[in-house]
């Protein structure tokens, strides 16, 4: 596969809302050590919403598909969590708005600015235990797979191994942000619930390119 | 938990539902949702502006949706913040096509939500502009202002963008403006007792019967100091001369000052304050140009008081003497 079509696209959100049906229970588990233990219902709204918001798009433009998902997800999950996700859909969708086919450079463009997005959103850098230490992560692999012309396959399967790489580092980190900031030292040992659900995002994306 | 409600659950759509009973020619909700308010007179053209933040704040934040102030405000639960879909709809039913102007308070769940509505509200190709205030000079040291949370002295910042919003000014020029006011605003508290959120059902710090604690914020954030109650000069003292030392506010400058109760704290105590506040403007020269004593921002039962200046110089002196009318505020030009 050379780049991501709207189909592709389509398969990836059937993808995304199962992974985060299947994952619920996990995520909820996560975000209880520290948080309020709603982001695996959260994120099965989100992505389910989402997941038929794509299914009837009848556009062609890939960002522009992109985008309608990201407010689709602010308006079915307005938690912190769901508007930072939503944020960095519509931020993503917006960087690369008329492109119909996604390339591996364009995907790389997209993800930079989902993660920039959700940084500028919630006032956070890479290192303080948040989604961002999966997500940046992810988006300089796939910056590094376009600059080396992998193909869009491999690029993905790079950003996903990076992104789960991202999620065990933030084991060792201290938590700086919401709830989970107040376990600040109690925090280290602790998987962050957010950069997990990063993670699950690259694994929709990386599925749903495989086939 | 002592309150005056039916269940905790239905406390602020209740609130909501009892103001805009009492104000019906005045207030209207939007998308079907009790929490988007909006001003139900509309002035063709003008720039809108929108508010939003937590209940448990009355008058803030929809006590200041009127003539002369705010189109409009989305509400969210006891100190929570609205969603940012709410926030769109408010937006959306309040552009004239002039553009619309957030103004908040600095915090993160509210900066969140009105990013994520200003995004939105542009893909709907509604152009809007941000000014968010952070003037509570115990919540940041100077040189860190924009960790500063914003408190009372948003008033101030209201009052000037939506005067000039009145003169139907461009959205620049209304931000413009805003973003004046807002640097030029200071304020200081001091929390004598605690709140209580509905749902909670109990204080969420204490603080012992002789004791105060200065800079603390109006969710309870923690201040500067916590100590025994001091009479009401050397209170005053405490919180005033920071405020002077930041800006700061010098000899010869004029301002406006706002004595603001947190809630459970009388009237006469807020003068009482005021007495010595003038006092000790006049020996340092400092002109005052008109003073604001009241309930402006509250904090549910919090006993306790902050105290406002802002600086004035004539565009922002013409702005604050503008007529203003809302449920919650009233004023003739002065």
């Amino acid at each position: 596969m050379t780049s991501i079509d709207i189909d592709a696209l389509k398969n990836i959100f059937g993808h995304l809302k199962r992974i985060m049906d299947e994952n619920r229970e996990m995520l909820i588990e996560l975000d209880s050590v520290m948080g309020d233990g709603d982001l695996g219902i959260t994120m099965q709204k989100a992505f389910t919403a989402a997941h038929t918001e794509v299914q009837g798009f009848t556009g062609k433009e890939s960002g522009q598909l992109l985008l309608k998902a990201g407010m689709k997800i602010a308006q079915a999950a307005p938690s912190t969590m769901g508007t930072l996700v939503a944020m960095g859909f519509m931020k993503g969708g917006k960087s690369i708005l008329k492109t119909e086919e996604i390339s591996l450079s364009e995907l790389s463009v997209f993800f930079r600015a989902f993660a920039n997005g959700i940084m500028d959103a919630g006032k956070t850098k890479p290192g303080n235990k948040t989604i961002i230490d999966a997500l940046d992560p992810a988006a300089k692999a796939l910056e590094e797979a376009s600059v080396e012309g992998k193909n869009v396959a491999d690029g993905i399967q790079m950003a996903y191994t990076a992104a789960r790489e991202g999620v065990e580092n933030t084991k060792s980190m201290k938590a700086q942000h919401g709830r989970a900031a107040y376990y600040q030292e109690k925090s280290i040992g602790v998987t962050d619930a957010g950069a997990t659900v990063a993670a699950l995002i690259l694994k929709g994306f990386y599925l749903g390119v495989r086939e | 938990m002592k309150k005056i409600m039916n269940k905790a659950e239905d406390f602020v759509d209740e609130m909501i539902e009892g103001i805009l009973a009492a104000n019906p020619g005045e207030l209207a909700t939007v998308a079907d949702d009790l929490r988007c308010v909006v001003n139900k007179n509309k002035m063709a053209g003008k720039v809108g502006i929108a508010t939003g933040g937590g209940s448990g704040h009355l008058p803030l934040f929809l006590g200041y949706v009127g003539d002369g102030m705010l189109d409009g405000c989305s509400v969210g639960g006891v100190f929570q913040s609205p969603s940012s879909v709410q926030m769109l709809e408010v937006t959306k039913a309040i552009d004239q096509g002039a553009g619309v102007l957030y103004i908040y308070g600095n915090y993160g769940g509210d900066i969140l939500n009105f990013d994520m509505a200003a995004e939105m509200a542009d893909v709907e190709g509604i152009r809007v502009e941000q000014v968010v205030a952070g003037e509570d000079v115990a919540s940041g040291p100077k040189g860190e202002e924009s960790k500063r949370r914003g408190v009372a002295g948003i008033f101030y910042v209201y009052k000037i963008a939506g005067a000039k919003a009145a003169e139907l000014a461009t959205l620049d020029e209304v931000k413009r403006v805003a973003a004046k006011a807002a640097a030029n605003v200071r304020t200081m508290g001091v929390a004598l007792s605690p709140c209580i959120v509905p749902e909670v059902g109990k204080p969420s710090f204490t603080l012992n019967e002789d004791e105060m604690e200065i800079g603390m914020g109006i969710h309870g954030e923690p201040g500067i100091r916590r100590g025994k109650l001091k009479p009401a000069d050397g209170i005053v003292d405490e919180m005033l001369i920071p405020i002077l030392d930041d800006l700061p506010y010098v000899r010869g400058d004029e301002v406006s000052v706002l004595i603001n109760g947190l809630g459970a704290t009388p009237k006469e105590e807020l003068y009482i304050m005021y007495r010595w506040v003038g006092q000790v403007l006049a020996e340092k020269g400092i002109k005052v140009f008109k003073v604001y004593i009241g309930e402006f921002a509250t904090s549910m039962e919090m006993a306790g008081a902050s105290i406002s200046l802002i600086k004035l110089d004539d565009e922002l002196r013409d702005l604050l003497s503008k007529p203003a009318h809302t449920p919650f505020f009233e004023q003739k030009q002065l």
